[in-house]
């Protein structure tokens, strides 16, 4: 058989279930929206580093499942996170990205979260410290203590990174959310404190899984075939795919001989603590946070998922906060040659999920996504994206490969 | 030749204009045919995020040479990029040996394919926004750039580009 008619096309394909998906799970709106409340409401999502917030009253600003929120440093100097939202009548009170409440606003006075539309007042812990003409207005029927804000879970853990969670049932801290995927990065970020030197977004037409997807596997080495194949070796091929509680993702370490790539040179020079040099690991975090170690520079992939077919990734390189300014420039040139928006990886892996979610578009057939290939759970084996889409299925309830039928556990043979 | 300070300055303005024709056209050679050897190119950016001045790119003039070499070996975006530039302001030495130029920029993009071609294909969208903050070495009528700074406004990059701006 060569070219299939449209009942060959849609067939089941010759695979064991579980070694496909069906593209409905990247496209559809329902699906979407119970992702957002079953996975992305319920779980610990690392929302940006702590060195964005290095002194007390400083602020970051983001969403999670298309809640506003907002991270704080207080006078006591721990992190705290809060839905970003005034209780009195919905505003959103912080729209900048970042800043300080350590100096007055227009409409508040230094050191509080002032909503700028009726100037309600909050300290860094979120009570209510002002409800202006309360007395005139509500007499004694409210006062501040019935009006704070809304406080989120949260945790810094993992070389500084800010974890918060919409769920306040959760009952796992990150460290037990992780499983023991993040131990093999562990000694190299939490040595010493990191801090953030690049951030850049994309706004992409895809489905957000489908980001991970292409972070988990490895058999798209031909898409950056000459940054890539031209350093194979067998240690290459060796490197094993492990899979951790949760639907985490470990790609274990090599050593990276980047002097055959074309206009590379060896990364000896420097190195994370505890981590030999050249080395490249990358850890895969359920739903949809990558976290990508190369020798010199650290790179983090938050996902944003807006939509069946939009996701927003959040882009991070970190370094060590010690770093002299030769060593910064170091880490940076490293990082952007093939991470950064101009280099030399980042664009083709944009480039081809985009392929990808032009194919995938809410409507479109149905069709077979196949994560099929065995190789001893090595390099090009597709066993991190299996695992990951056995998780989604207990989170969400749906069968990948038949999203339309309840999920099931798979047998051990499957 | 002797010349003076203004025609200096109309160099200037002819070269800023030349490299964006040059950019446009992807003839990487030629665009850094018009550097000195001592050039350093980057992309910089300030981010209200992590409240840091960045590099997103940056290098020496072999460096560039390098990876504007390499890029036929690249899956890359082919929508042509456009740049649309203004020089604002160039200030000529007073001993007429170097000059600075500041650049209004903006780079459209008008996509080739797009995520489906069918669909999208010739559809121009602003790409970036930023300035040239150009350097240059004069020696009498002879100007050669010396650093540019591509400093940019915008940091949603989307896909990115492998093609110096």
């Amino acid at each position: 058989m060569s070219a299939r008619n449209q009942e060959q096309w849609t067939a089941k394909p010759k695979l064991q279930s579980g070694e496909w998906v069906d593209s409905k799970i990247y496209s559809d709106e329902e699906i979407f929206e119970e992702e957002l409340e079953k996975i992305w409401k319920q779980m610990w999502i690392p929302v940006c580093h702590e060195s964005e917030l290095k002194n007390a009253y400083d602020f970051r600003t983001m969403t999670i499942a298309r809640e506003p929120v907002i991270v704080v440093r207080g006078k006591d100097m721990k992190v705290r996170a809060f839905l970003n939202v005034c209780p009195h009548r919905g505003n959103m009170i912080e729209r900048r990205p970042s800043g300080s409440f350590a100096k007055s606003t227009p409409s508040g006075t230094p050191k509080t979260m002032t909503c700028m539309f009726h100037a309600w007042q909050f300290d860094m812990k979120g009570k209510c410290v002002n409800i202006t003409r309360k007395e005139e207005g509500y007499q004694d029927r409210l006062c501040e203590s019935d009006v704070g804000l809304r406080e989120l879970k949260s945790e810094v853990y993992f070389g500084g990174f800010i974890w918060v969670s919409l769920n306040d049932n959760i009952n796992q801290t990150v460290e037990e959310f992780a499983a023991g995927a993040l131990d093999s990065l562990a000694p190299s970020v939490n040595e010493e404190p990191l801090e953030v030197f690049h951030y850049h977004k994309a706004i992409i037409d895809c489905n957000y899984k489908l980001w991970h997807d292409t972070n988990c596997e490895f058999y798209h080495d031909y898409l950056h075939y000459h940054n890539r194949i031209t350093g194979f070796n067998d240690e290459y091929f060796a490197r094993k795919n492990t899979g951790f509680k949760g639907g985490h993702v470990n790609v274990g370490s090599f050593e990276v001989q980047y002097e055959n790539y074309e206009g590379f040179h060896s990364r000896e020079e420097l190195s994370f603590p505890h981590l030999p040099a050249n080395q490249w690991y990358m850890i895969d975090m359920f739903p949809g946070v990558n976290f990508n170690l190369r020798g010199s520079a650290l790179r983090s992939d938050i996902m944003t998922p807006l939509g069946p077919n939009k996701v927003m990734i959040e882009f991070r390189g970190l370094g060590l906060a010690s770093d002299s300014p030769k060593d910064r420039k170091i880490r940076i040139d490293h990082h952007n040659s093939i991470w950064g928006p101009f280099g030399r990886n980042l664009c083709e892996d944009l480039i081809a999920v985009t392929g990808q979610g032009a194919t995938m578009q809410s409507g479109s057939e149905s069709r077979q996504i196949l994560h099929g290939r065995h190789e001893n759970e090595t390099i090009h084996d597709e066993n991190g994206m299996r695992h990951y889409y056995e998780e989604w299925g207990r989170w969400v309830g749906r069968s990948p490969s038949h999203p339309d039928q309840p999920f099931v556990e798979p047998t051990e043979t499957a | 030749m002797a010349v003076n300070g203004a025609e200096i300055a109309e160099k200037i303005k002819s070269l800023i204009y030349k490299t964006c024709l040059y950019q446009d056209d992807c003839e990487w050679n030629k665009w850094l045919d018009l550097c000195s050897n001592d050039y350093h190119y980057s992309i910089r950016a300030y981010s209200p995020e992590i409240q840091k001045d960045m590099e997103y790119m940056g290098g020496p003039k072999e460096y560039m040479e390098s990876i504007t070499g390499q890029l036929r070996k690249h899956n890359i975006d082919d929508s042509p990029l456009k740049r649309h530039a203004v020089v604002y302001r160039v200030d000529v030495a007073d001993d007429n040996k170097s000059a600075t130029a500041v650049t209004s920029l903006t780079v459209f993009q008008t996509l080739l394919g797009g995520n489906s071609s069918h669909v999208d294909a010739g559809t121009t969208g602003i790409f970036l926004v930023g300035r040239y903050n150009d350097k240059f070495v004069v020696d009498g009528d002879d100007v050669k750039f010396i650093e540019r700074e591509v400093r940019l406004e915008t940091r949603r990059l989307d896909k990115g580009t492998h093609w110096p701006i």
